[in-house]
């Protein structure tokens, strides 16, 4: 049962791309912002639960909380940039500070924890034999705490009267702002929303993943194809689509070559761009 | 005769300063050590790539992070040529700008058909770049991951460019920057510089003037990626050297780009005087921090998000500005032209500096349409979505 095992590894994997994926789908469709820089927090956070586990002996579960307020506050911060550079020089702004976040998020990865991979051996809190391999209980959580909070953010961003606010501000700022919606305050939530998300991903994936600082850029990435495959600002379509994308990866990888999952999404887009020529925004 | 002298150098003092330029980077190096030599190797090679680049997005506003792959396309051409068949780098330098222009044809389609301004076409050309690292490591002949080393022949002559000191390469580098720079410069002043300032500025008014909006799009794109080719050509003669990590590699992807802002879009020497700072600090910083590896691509990020606070535009936009603030009489089309409006889509407001802009152009092209009135407005209606109505209000 090779196919089941790629079959499941995917799901779990694209459970977690599912997470990114929908907290930058949020970013974009809501605040308007592509956020260079969304998938090197997924690196902070993989590096924070790295570092809380080597240095402190703190489990990744336990490190989540104080990783929630991290991110928090960074968010905000971040979030308070992008506003302000946006307001001055427009959407290059906006574009420049994201690529300005990304390289100094690689660059002090580096300096701290130099260039090599490294990995969270210690966690290890057994295995489930499915059809006949082990898989690490530390991914099936991780896939399951993704799929559940990325179902929660699309709930809550379709039933809570702060999502329908940020729903409004995403269809047109202007109109929404008329109706009373707080439109800097729902933008700036949209980006802290989503570095939350992507910083919390990457704390639940370090115990099973190879830390590189440059590994951001590969979620950045990912969680691009998702979207454009999921629709801008589509919550439900960026979470079926992080787990076909995750499931297509697996496969690719399992069949054809690793190097493949390096171009999945490229041709995602190629092929998007063919069914649907013109404007991936609608 | 003095004023005539005094109009002379003013209408020429581009093209002075440029020899000048020359000369300086001709001769002055050779004063230089051997590890100051591979500094400037570095900056200008990163200059090159900087001005396509730059040339691409001061033009129309294309942000492509693709950059990268067309110089390392002119690396890969140049050994595997040489390797296999013997071919002269020199004659590589000519051959790699058309291989590039070939492989930007697709890239090309793909990043000026997705719409949806600089960031959509940024994140699609990063996913180009990123991809083609694999494809490179698939492709057996091209030396997989380790990549090509430049075969030594027994006798190195002036054809091979296997040269000893890192002097000649300077002086080979410094031709081919002198050379792009005047191409934009000349670019800019001529007719399609002229329909380039007005697609940026306001493509349906472009397009009502006469402009084939989409095939000068992919036209600079192309000329882009050919200006990006000789730079990998150069640097892998000088390394002997290509591989997908010299060229491709983590933070080597956006030592370009942040040269290239940094230097600014707006004047075409913009990205040598962002390259020969940011290299310069980035060397200064590795001697103080004792050679540590993060200390580059730490500098390279604390460089760029210096100039995102303090001076978005680029050294090269501030000056502009400045200059323009000083010559007030010389706005309007001028500095539309100049590129020191960032902003795209400003000039759809500013009904003024559309109308000046379209004028030129359609001067230049010899058709006289006035387009403007009809297409500004257009675009910027906004069909009335549908808000939930209703108090959405978060406290």
């Amino acid at each position: 049962m090779y196919f089941g095992q790629l079959l499941v590894l995917g799901l779990l994997d694209g459970a977690v791309l599912s997470l990114v994926a929908t907290g930058f789908t949020l970013v974009l469709g809501v605040g308007k912002i592509a956020n260079f820089a969304h998938g090197a927090f997924v690196a902070v956070g993989m590096y924070l639960g790295y570092e809380a586990y080597v240095a402190w002996h703190i489990s990744p579960y336990l490190t989540l909380l104080p990783a929630l307020v991290f991110f928090a506050l960074i968010g905000w911060a971040v979030a308070e940039v992008f506003e302000q550079r946006g307001r001055k020089v427009g959407e290059v702004g906006e574009l420049l500070v994201g690529l300005a976040l990304l390289l100094l998020i690689n660059g002090l990865l580096e300096l701290f924890f130099t260039d090599n991979p490294k990995t969270l051996s210690g966690v290890n809190i057994g295995g489930v034999g499915v059809f006949g391999i082990t898989i690490q209980l530390t991914q099936i959580v991780a896939g399951i705490f993704a799929f559940v909070l990325a179902g929660g953010l699309h709930v809550f961003i379709h039933t809570s009267r702060w999502g329908r606010a940020l729903r409004a501000t995403a269809e047109d700022p202007t109109v929404a702002g008329l109706y009373g919606v707080r439109v800097p305050v729902a933008q700036r939530a949209a980006v802290t929303l989503s570095i939350v998300v992507a910083g919390l991903a990457g704390v639940m994936i370090a115990p099973f993943t190879v830390l590189t600082p440059d590994i951001g850029t590969t979620f950045l990435i990912s969680a691009f194809a998702v979207v454009v495959l999921g629709g801008i600002g589509n919550t439900q379509g960026a979470v079926l689509a992080g787990l076909f994308v995750g499931v297509v990866d697996s496969l690719a990888a399992g069949y054809l070559s690793s190097y493949w999952t390096t171009l999945t999404p490229l041709i995602i887009i190629l092929g998007y761009l063919l069914i649907r020529p013109g404007r991936v925004t609608a | 005769m003095n004023k005539r002298a005094a109009e002379f150098l003013s209408s020429y003092q581009g093209m002075i300063a440029l020899l000048a330029l020359l000369v300086v980077l001709w001769f002055a190096p050779s004063a230089l050590s051997a590890a100051g030599l591979s500094t400037l190797v570095l900056a200008l090679f990163y200059a090159i790539g900087g001005v396509s680049f730059n040339f691409l997005y001061g033009s129309l506003g294309i942000f492509s992070l693709a950059q990268p792959v067309f110089i390392a396309v002119g690396g890969y051409t140049s050994i595997f040529l040489f390797n296999r068949f013997g071919v002269s780098p020199w004659l590589s330098l000519l051959i790699a700008p058309v291989i590039a222009a070939i492989l930007a044809l697709p890239v090309a389609l793909v990043a000026t058909r997705i719409g949806g301004g600089a960031v959509l076409t940024a994140l699609v050309t990063l996913i180009i770049a990123e991809a083609v690292t694999p494809i490179l490591i698939a492709i057996t002949p091209l030396g997989g991951a380790i990549g090509l080393y430049a075969k030594s022949p027994p006798v190195i002559t002036f054809g091979d460019m296997q040269f000893a000191s890192g002097l000649t390469y300077v002086r080979i580098l410094a031709v081919i920057n002198v050379l792009f720079i005047a191409f934009w410069m000349w670019w800019k002043r001529s007719r399609f510089g002229l329909f380039t300032a007005a697609i940026k500025d306001s493509p349906e008014a472009a397009e009502a003037a006469g402009i084939a909006n989409g095939r000068l799009r992919l036209s600079v794109f192309l000329i882009a990626a050919m200006l990006a080719a000789p730079a990998g050509v150069i640097f892998a003669q000088y390394n002997l050297l290509t591989s997908p990590d010299i060229f491709l590699g983590g933070t080597a992807l956006f030592q370009i780009i942040t040269i290239a802002l940094v230097g600014g879009a707006a004047r075409p020497w913009g990205s040598l005087v962002g390259a020969l700072l940011i290299v310069y600090v980035a060397q200064e910083v590795s001697n103080l921090s004792g050679s540590n590896p993060a200390a580059e691509p730490v500098t390279f990020a604390g460089v760029f998000v210096i100039m995102v606070l303090i001076v978005p535009r680029g050294l090269s936009g501030t000056w502009a500005r400045v200059v323009a603030q000083r010559r007030p009489d010389q706005g309007g089309a001028l500095s539309a032209i100049g590129g020191g409006t960032a902003r795209s889509g400003s000039a759809r407001a500013d009904s003024g500096t559309v109308s000046a802009a379209d004028g030129t152009v359609s001067a230049a092209a010899g058709t006289v349409s006035a387009g403007s009135e009809t297409t500004s407005v257009a675009s910027d209606q906004q069909t009335d979505a549908q808000v939930v109505p209703g108090q959405t209000r978060p406290t």
